[in-house]
C-alpha cells in the first residue's frame, strides 16, 4: 500500500475516535470539533510518511498539538464567537454543578480541573481514550517509562483532589463558604 | 469505592458508545475532506464560523462597504486593480417597510396550517440556499462571501453538492471567494466545489426527516443542535438554520415550524420586508443579550421560512466589527 492508501485507511478507521478526543477537550463547543479534526488530518496528511503502524495514539498526539494551536491562534476569533453565540449556556451543560451534587461525574471533573494541564491530559488519555503507557508515550511524545511515571503521579494527585472534595462536601456548609466552587486551586 | 481512574472513566463526557461521534461510516463532510486531501486540493483555511454553521458555506467576508475609506483602501489592495468592480459589498441589514403592519406569528401559523391542509406534500431532502457570511481572519478586516449552495439527494442515498460564488444582487459582477489562503475575486458563477457523495443513511437529526408535529419537531431541533437542556430563542433560530441547510420543507413541516416559532416568546413581529432575493416577507426579530440580533423572514401566505439574518448590535473594534454589520444571511429557496 502507498502512503496515501495507508493514510486513507487510517482516516476512515480513526476519524470518529479523533473526533471524540477533540470533543472531550472542547466540551460545549460542538461546532468547533469538526474544524479542529479537519486540521488534525490535514497535518497528519502532510506527515503521512511518519504514520506508524498503529496510528491512533500518534493521531492523538497530532490532535493535542492542533488543540493547543487552536487555542492560541484562534483565541481572538473564539472570543468573538463566544460573545455572539450562546456558548455561556453551553459550557459545562452536561456537568452537574457543585461538589454538593450527587452525580459522580461532577466530583471527578471538579477534581480533574484542579490538576495541572499535563496531569489532566495523561489521565484523560488513560481513562477516556483508554491508552496504555506505551500508547500514552506516543501521544505525548515521551518515553514509555516517563509516561508510566506521569500517569502514576497524576493518578495520585487526582485521588488526593477527589478525597479533598469529598471531605469538604461532607462537612456542613456555613453561609460563608456556601460557594465552594470559587476555591482557589491548591498551591 | 472504585479507583480514581475508574471514576474518571465513568465521567467521560463523550463516551465511545454515546450518541455523538460514534464509530461508523464517515459522513459526507468527512468524505469530502478526505477526498480533498487525497486529490491535493488546497485545504480550506480553518476558520471559526458562527455556532451551528455546519453546511458548506463561505467563511470569510469583507466588511460592509459603508465602513468607508479604510475598507475601500484594503479592498483596492486586495483586488489589485480597477474594473470590473467585484460585487464585494456586504449586505446591509434588511429594513422593515415603514408603515407596514406587523403580523403576529400565530396568524402565519394559522395560514401555514391551512396551506398544509390543502396540500401537505413538498418535503425534500437537500437544500437550495443563497448565503452571505462574514468571518474574521487574524490579519485582515472582516470579509463577506456570497455563495449559492444546492444539495440534492438521490433515491439511492447518495447526494450531490454544488457551491457557486455568486451574489444575485449584482449579477455578472465578480465576487470574492476564499478558496485557498486568501480571499480573491472570481467570476460570478465560479464553481467553488462540486461533489457527489456516496450513500449515507444517518437517522440522526438533522439528517433524519423532520417531524411535522410541534413537540417532536422541538425535540428534533434540540437534538440537531446538540442541545442537552432547554433551548433559547436564539438557539432555536440557529437550529432552524441548520434544519433548512439540510431539508426543503413541505407544507406540513412549515406549519409545524411556524407553530413552534409562534409559541416561542421573544420573537417579535417587526413588519414587512423585502428580502435580498426580492421576496416579500414578514420579519420577526429576536434580540439577545450578547450583542446579536436575529431576524427571521417568513412568507406571509404560506408561513415558510424565507431567510434568517444575524446582525451585530454592538461594535467590536478589536475585530473590525461595527454595530449593524450583517454577520450571516441565508435565503432559502425551493
Amino acid at each position: 500500500m502507498s502512503n496515501d492508501e495507508i493514510f486513507a485507511a487510517a482516516y476512515r478507521e480513526h476519524y470518529w475516535a479523533v473526533s471524540r478526543y477533540v470533543a472531550r477537550r472542547l466540551q460545549g463547543r460542538a461546532d468547533e470539533v469538526e474544524e479542529v479534526v479537519a486540521e488534525v488530518f490535514t497535518v497528519a496528511w502532510r506527515r503521512r510518511a511518519d504514520l506508524p503502524a498503529t496510528p491512533l495514539p500518534w493521531l492523538y498526539g497530532v490532535a493535542r498539538n492542533c488543540l493547543a494551536n487552536a487555542v492560541r491562534g484562534y483565541g481572538r476569533r473564539l472570543r468573538l464567537v463566544d460573545r455572539l453565540g450562546n456558548d455561556e449556556a453551553a459550557h459545562g451543560r452536561h456537568v452537574a454543578a457543585g461538589p454538593e451534587s450527587e452525580a459522580p461525574g461532577a466530583w471527578v471533573h471538579e477534581a480533574l480541573d484542579r490538576l495541572a494541564p499535563a496531569d489532566r491530559e495523561v489521565l484523560r488519555l488513560a481513562a477516556w481514550e483508554e491508552l496504555g503507557a506505551e500508547e500514552i508515550a506516543v501521544a505525548l511524545g515521551c518515553g514509555r517509562r516517563a509516561a508510566a511515571m506521569r500517569l502514576h503521579r497524576a493518578r495520585r494527585r487526582l485521588r488526593a483532589e477527589i478525597d479533598r472534595l469529598r471531605t469538604a462536601a461532607a462537612q456542613p456548609m456555613s453561609p460563608v463558604d456556601a460557594t465552594p466552587r470559587k476555591d482557589p486551586r491548591h498551591a | 469505592m472504585p479507583d480514581e481512574l475508574e471514576l474518571l472513566r465513568r465521567a467521560n463526557p463523550v463516551p465511545d458508545d454515546g450518541p455523538y461521534y460514534g464509530d461508523g461510516p464517515l459522513d459526507h463532510r468527512a468524505e469530502r475532506r478526505l477526498d480533498r486531501l487525497l486529490h491535493q486540493e488546497p485545504a480550506p483555511r480553518p476558520v471559526r464560523r458562527p455556532r451551528l454553521r455546519r453546511a458548506a458555506r463561505p467563511r470569510l467576508l469583507w466588511g460592509l462597504a459603508a465602513t468607508g475609506v479604510v475598507l475601500a483602501t484594503a479592498l483596492t489592495a486586495l483586488l489589485g486593480g480597477p474594473s470590473p468592480q467585484p460585487a464585494v459589498a456586504a449586505p446591509r441589514p434588511l429594513v422593515v417597510r415603514a408603515g407596514s403592519t406587523p403580523e403576529p406569528l400565530a396568524l402565519l401559523a394559522d395560514r401555514a396550517a391551512a396551506a398544509a391542509a390543502d396540500d401537505p406534500s413538498g418535503l425534500r431532502k437537500g437544500t437550495h440556499v443563497q448565503s452571505w457570511s462574514m468571518g474574521m481572519s487574524d490579519q485582515a478586516p472582516p470579509v463577506t462571501l456570497p455563495q449559492e449552495t444546492i444539495v440534492r439527494w438521490k433515491p439511492d442515498g447518495s447526494h450531490t453538492e454544488l457551491v457557486v460564488a455568486t451574489d444575485p444582487r449584482h449579477p455578472g459582477r465578480p465576487v470574492l471567494s476564499d478558496e485557498g489562503e486568501q480571499p480573491r475575486p472570481v467570476a460570478d458563477g465560479h464553481v467553488i466545489s462540486r461533489g457527489t457523495y456516496p450513500p449515507s443513511w444517518s437517522d440522526a437529526p438533522p439528517e433524519a426527516p423532520p417531524p411535522h408535529d410541534v413537540a417532536r419537531l422541538r425535540g428534533y431541533l434540540r437534538e440537531a443542535a446538540s442541545l442537552h437542556g432547554g433551548m433559547t430563542p436564539g438557539e432555536l433560530l440557529d437550529a432552524v438554520d441548520l434544519l433548512l441547510d439540510h431539508w426543503t420543507l413541505g407544507a406540513r413541516e412549515n406549519a409545524a415550524l411556524a407553530r413552534l416559532l409562534a409559541d416561542t416568546p421573544g420573537l417579535n413581529p417587526a413588519g414587512r420586508v423585502t428580502d435580498r432575493l426580492g421576496r416579500t416577507g414578514q420579519a420577526y426579530v429576536h434580540q439577545d443579550r450578547s450583542g446579536a440580533r436575529r431576524m427571521l423572514i417568513m412568507d406571509p401566505s404560506t408561513g415558510a421560512v424565507l431567510g434568517l439574518e444575524l446582525t451585530a448590535t454592538r461594535a467590536e473594534p478589536e475585530y473590525g466589527l461595527d454595530a449593524g454589520d450583517v454577520m450571516q444571511y441565508s435565503a432559502w429557496m425551493r
